[in-house]
């Protein structure tokens, strides 16, 4: 009988083991059924954020005041990032390298613009002082704000291998404080520029001509008949309010967060902030060029404000008959220093 | 070259203004976007509190 006990048991527990065996046999294929485990899937972002579509969000519940921050991730960050870190440098690179390298040919080729007849010996106000404070206002402080943006652009590629991490962050956390508030004083300088130069600055006719000659850039000695500001100036003085406006209402949308809306129009304004600030560097790139070592006798009119009456001749032809017409240009025998050369 | 100083000084001078304008009346993040029970001490500097 024991032996007949024992026999049963053992012919149990070989059932038991049978049916534990077909149980695993038959649930391997309802668990190759899955297609994903939630819990194990939930650590693979990349396919998470795949699956999410253009504008989409994951979304949780807080309590913390910031509301926002119940977006847990937005996909479309990533595209920013992406345009921030590999795209943006690189529209940055070309326009800026770009505008250097075409300066430098220029200057190769056609070489310092000078005055055709010489110095008169005889000067002329062109910027009073008030005007040339307004333009140092504006340009010192894009200076300060272009250095100090290009360091968020370039300079985790140039500076940070450089100088280390300690000194970039140094360096970066005074840019961003400088960036910042003197974006202040330059959109005042941008609003004065705006109203004491502006009527000197609508567009002719006779800016058609200046375009048409070249602007007497491309030819020695020959000069198109220009007022006091001519098409060259003109456009600079365009590219400038236009451009620094966009800078002033994008930056204004980064210096107060969310203004605009929410985060992903935050990105579309970073974006524009930009690219806008990468083609206005550009631009006073050439503005500082033909305004210093690209033209002789230019860097005086905002300078000391007084420019060589034969300077002004050839280029403002048109201006300074106004001036002899009103009388305010000095005799043409007024003792001048002239600098020898 | 004097309009060039003053330019330079004014820009500076109406930098320190704004900044000490704008934190009369902006709140730093710490407090901006969190209650009173999640704040660290020292916050902008310390984000663990007191070692």
């Amino acid at each position: 009988m024991p032996s007949s006990l024992s026999t049963h048991k053992v012919s149990v527990a070989r059932a038991l083991c049978a049916a534990f065996a077909l149980l695993f046999v038959l649930a391997q294929p309802a668990a190759a059924q899955l297609s994903f485990n939630p819990t194990a899937e939930s650590v693979h972002e990349d396919q998470l954020l795949k699956a999410l579509k253009e504008g989409d969000k994951i979304t949780g519940r807080i309590s913390i005041p910031d509301a926002m921050a119940a977006s847990l991730i937005q996909p479309a960050g990533r595209d920013w990032r992406d345009f921030q870190r590999s795209k943006m440098p690189i529209i940055g690179g070309i326009t800026i390298i770009g505008m250097l390298a075409v300066l430098l040919i220029f200057l190769a080729v056609r070489g310092r613009i000078r005055i055709h007849q010489g110095w008169a010996g005889t000067k002329i106000l062109r910027f009073a002082s008030f005007e040339r404070f307004t333009h140092w206002l504006t340009a010192s402080c894009f200076i300060v704000l272009a250095l100090s943006g290009l360091n968020i652009s370039f300079g985790r590629i140039l500076i940070l291998p450089l100088f280390g991490p300690q000194a970039f962050s140094t360096l970066s956390a005074y840019g961003k404080l400088a960036h910042n508030y003197l974006a202040f004083p330059f959109m005042l300088g941008l609003v004065i520029m705006f109203l004491i130069w502006v009527k000197d600055n609508i567009p002719g006719k006779i800016d058609l001509e200046w375009f048409k000659q070249g602007g007497g850039l491309l030819t020695n000695g020959k000069h198109p008949p220009s007022p006091r500001f001519n098409a060259g100036q003109k456009g600079i003085f365009w590219v400038v309010i236009l451009g620094g406006a966009v800078m002033s209402v994008s930056g204004w949308f980064e210096l107060f967060p969310y203004l605009p809306g929410d985060v992903t129009t935050m990105q579309i304004w970073t974006v524009i902030h930009a690219v806008m600030a990468m083609l206005l560097i550009a631009a006073m790139m050439a503005h500082i060029y033909i305004g210093s070592i690209g033209m002789e006798g230019a860097f005086d009119a905002m300078g000391t404000g007084e420019v060589d009456l034969n300077w002004a001749k050839e280029h403002h032809s048109l201006w300074v008959q106004e001036e002899l017409a009103k009388g305010t240009v000095p005799a043409a025998d007024t003792p001048r220093a002239v600098p020898a050369e | 070259m004097k309009s060039f100083v003053a330019a330079l000084l004014f820009s500076a001078i109406a930098a320190v203004g704004v900044s000490m304008v704008l934190s009369t009346i902006q709140q730093p993040s710490s407090v901006a976007f969190t209650t009173g029970g999640a704040r660290v001490g020292d916050p902008g500097n310390n984000l663990v509190g007191p070692s």
